[in-house]
């Protein structure tokens, strides 16, 4: 059950908790390199990381699900994250999502079948001056209206 | 050592002493979730907050440490509407299905809402619906809707066992309890969780929906199942039986004592105490006169049956030819009365031990051997060595036999063939078993919850166990039997007639032996 990393992945695992006065303390970003690599964090990887870190499985899964920029299955190739915070609800972010939601015929926390879109609600990008927003796996996009969505959307053929 | 000042009395503790623990010294409650003090302080709950002068905002007193001068108050306004707020918080998510939870009436939930919280609630939202029965244990049942998340079985599993099978997952008000992939609590001291949760979010399985705790009285005792002698309550029912079948014995619960098991006791203990009280349990006293011919006996007729065949051997000269297999399951003060009436009155040589075989130890609290006066027997003197069944067999007329731990053994059948050969066979036991059935007179005794006395564990601590639950049926204690039955062939009218009960037998146990002449 237990997955090996590449040699690559763990030399530069070990970079990492080479920066940190014990090896738990580099948990968050050893797990961000992780999913980095591997896409997201399922329990094999869980167990691999606490074993090269010496944790209990348990503490992994408590971090992964508490952060939620981790995820525990696998994102389509783009990941849209829509924030429904204050300032993008009362700039009318719901219609965006609604929009998104109608356009890929998904629901958020969800993927198209293709394996394309993966549409979140996230609470604030700390974006707010160009609101309502949104991120398309790590790039910002403000100040959205639907024809604005729908030109993204294109972009991203 | 640092002064402060709580509620306006001053308190002398020690540097490093916190807020809370100095409260503590001083008799003053702080209510709290999730502090514990085997834990290092989590700070999580917010309801131990206190108000100190100088400080801008409520500080935490299970972290915060005295300082020289510091002045506490634990009970001004803006401290009493900061627990009221956290109530309400918490009750708002919290199911109030109080009349079906096994917690309530010793729920520190309810019992906080009583002091600090009776507030008609805001919220007129729904409450989240979660999980009510996830099952994390053998024993174990968690409720997510009434859990507070004080994260102390998490805490415990982390730093007591240092397992980690709970952790807490996910944030905000999606947090929950859970395991690592649904791997349950096994570890041996599961149990600790059900008296560690404040509320009734972690059930005991043995527990659930058997009675309401204010129907319980609890007893202070000590384990017996293993020979660390941990501290006990005894949840009991005073009134059994007030529903005919009803068990006497509900649960049994850890006593602190740091010297012997701290705040903790381990499964094997909890759930085999229950069982000891309520399993296979030997109520009838059992005159089998022949094959297939079995009478109940008074307990009149029975020391006459008995202590005729005793003065007959003694007229003879063969008191030699009684022979006892002892257990060290028996009190201090029975194997005293053992060696004063057979091996000092009757001069009994040949005297053996059958126990249950040794378990393994788990480098906690359990140790390997599972009987709780092993020491105790060997500082009165008995050589605790293990049955001779040719010996027994050659040299006994009359056998009494103390407990059901031969059969069961590896010896398995060999001790049949041996009691056949002994015409006078006794059984003296609390629970029955296929003993009984090789036995001539079957004589039902106390368990451990039924009879007064002391043990002694490994580490030579002398405890006190107390009669607690009521015996049923023709139940009686061996002090009593042994005491009748000394009575009944006149071994020394003068010195038995004058013990009436354990307390007397210990004393002269403490003249006897000086090992026992320091009190439990």
């Amino acid at each position: 059950m237990n997955r090996e990393f590449t040699a690559d992945l763990k030399k530069r695992i070990e970079e990492i908790t080479a920066r940190y006065p014990s090896r738990q303390a580099a948990l968050l970003p050893v797990l961000h390199l992780v999913q980095s690599e591997t896409g997201f964090l399922s329990a094999e990887e869980e167990r691999a990381v606490a074993s090269i870190l010496g944790l209990p499985p348990i503490k992994v899964r408590e971090v992964v699900t508490f952060y939620t920029m981790f995820t525990r299955k696998p994102l389509g190739r783009f990941h849209l994250q829509v924030c429904s915070n204050l300032s993008c609800s009362l700039a009318d972010g719901e219609r965006i999502l609604r929009h998104l939601q109608a356009k890929l015929g998904i629901g958020a926390g969800e993927t198209t079948p293709d394996g394309k879109y993966t549409l979140t609600e996230v609470e604030c990008l700390g974006a707010c001056e160009q609101a309502p927003c949104m991120m398309v796996n790590f790039d910002y996009h403000g100040n959205l209206d639907p024809e604005k969505v729908d030109r993204i959307l294109e972009e991203l053929k | 050592m640092v002064k402060i000042f709580l509620d306006g009395g001053p308190v002398e503790v020690v540097e490093g002493t916190t807020v809370f623990k100095a409260a503590q010294r001083a008799g003053i409650a702080i209510p709290h979730f999730c502090y514990h003090p085997a834990f290092v302080p989590e700070g999580s709950c917010r309801l131990c907050l206190v108000e100190i002068e100088g400080s801008p905002k409520l500080e935490l007193s299970c972290s915060m440490v005295v300082r020289e001068g510091m002045k506490v108050s634990t009970q001004s306004p803006a401290v009493r509407e900061a627990r009221r707020a956290v109530l309400e918080f918490i009750l708002a998510e919290h199911p109030l299905d109080c009349p079906i939870c096994d917690k309530a009436g010793e729920c520190k939930l309810q019992d906080y809402y009583q002091d600090y919280g009776l507030t008609e609630s805001v919220f007129r939202e729904f409450k989240e619906k979660r999980e009510k029965k996830v099952r994390i244990g053998d024993q174990l049942i968690l409720d997510r809707e009434r859990c507070v998340l004080c994260t102390r079985c998490v805490r415990f599993l982390a730093e007591i066992t240092k397992t980690h099978e709970l952790g807490l997952f996910e944030r905000g008000i999606h947090s929950e309890i859970g395991g690592y992939e649904n791997e349950p609590v096994r570890n041996g001291y599961s149990g600790n969780l059900v008296d560690l949760c404040p509320v009734g979010a972690i059930t005991d399985t043995e527990f659930r929906f058997k009675t309401r705790s204010w129907f319980l009285t609890k007893g202070e005792s000590i384990c017996p199942l293993c020979s660390r002698g941990c501290n006990i309550f005894i949840d009991y029912h005073p009134g059994f039986p007030r529903v005919a079948g009803s068990a006497k014995v509900y649960r049994i619960r850890p006593r602190t004592n740091e010297a012997v098991n701290g705040p903790w006791i381990c499964d094997h203990g909890r759930y085999g105490y229950v069982d000891l009280q309520r399993k296979n349990r030997c109520e009838k006293l059992i005159w089998n006169k022949g094959p297939g011919s079995t009478t109940e006996l008074s307990w009149d007729k029975a020391l006459i049956v008995i202590g005729e065949k005793i003065k007959a051997l003694r007229e003879n000269g063969k008191t030699g030819r009684i022979s006892l297999i002892l257990t060290t399951w028996l009190t201090n003060e029975e194997l005293f009365l053992i060696k004063k009436i057979f091996k000092d009155g009757l001069g009994v040589r040949n005297v053996s031990f059958a126990d249950p075989a040794p378990g393994t130890e788990d480098g906690f609290l359990l140790r390997a051997d599972r009987t709780p006066n092993r020491r105790g027997a060997r500082e009165m003197g008995f050589e605790v060595k293990p049955v001779d069944l040719d010996v027994l067999a050659r040299d006994s007329d009359i056998l009494f036999i103390f407990g059901s731990s031969l059969a069961g053994g590896s010896n398995d059948g060999a001790w049949k063939a041996a009691l056949e050969k002994v015409s006078v066979k006794i059984l003296v036991t609390a629970h029955l078993n296929e003993l009984a059935s090789a036995a001539d007179f079957v004589l039902p005794a106390s368990s451990v919850a039924e009879k007064s006395g002391t043990l002694t564990n490994a580490d030579g601590r002398i405890q006190r166990i107390a009669a607690i639950a009521r015996a049923c049926g023709d139940i009686r204690p061996e002090v009593q039997i042994l005491l009748d039955l000394a009575r009944e062939i006149h071994l020394d009218d003068a010195y038995f007639g004058a013990l009436t009960g354990p307390e007397e037998v210990h004393r002269e146990l403490a003249k006897d032996i000086p090992f026992f002449g320091a009190r439990p």
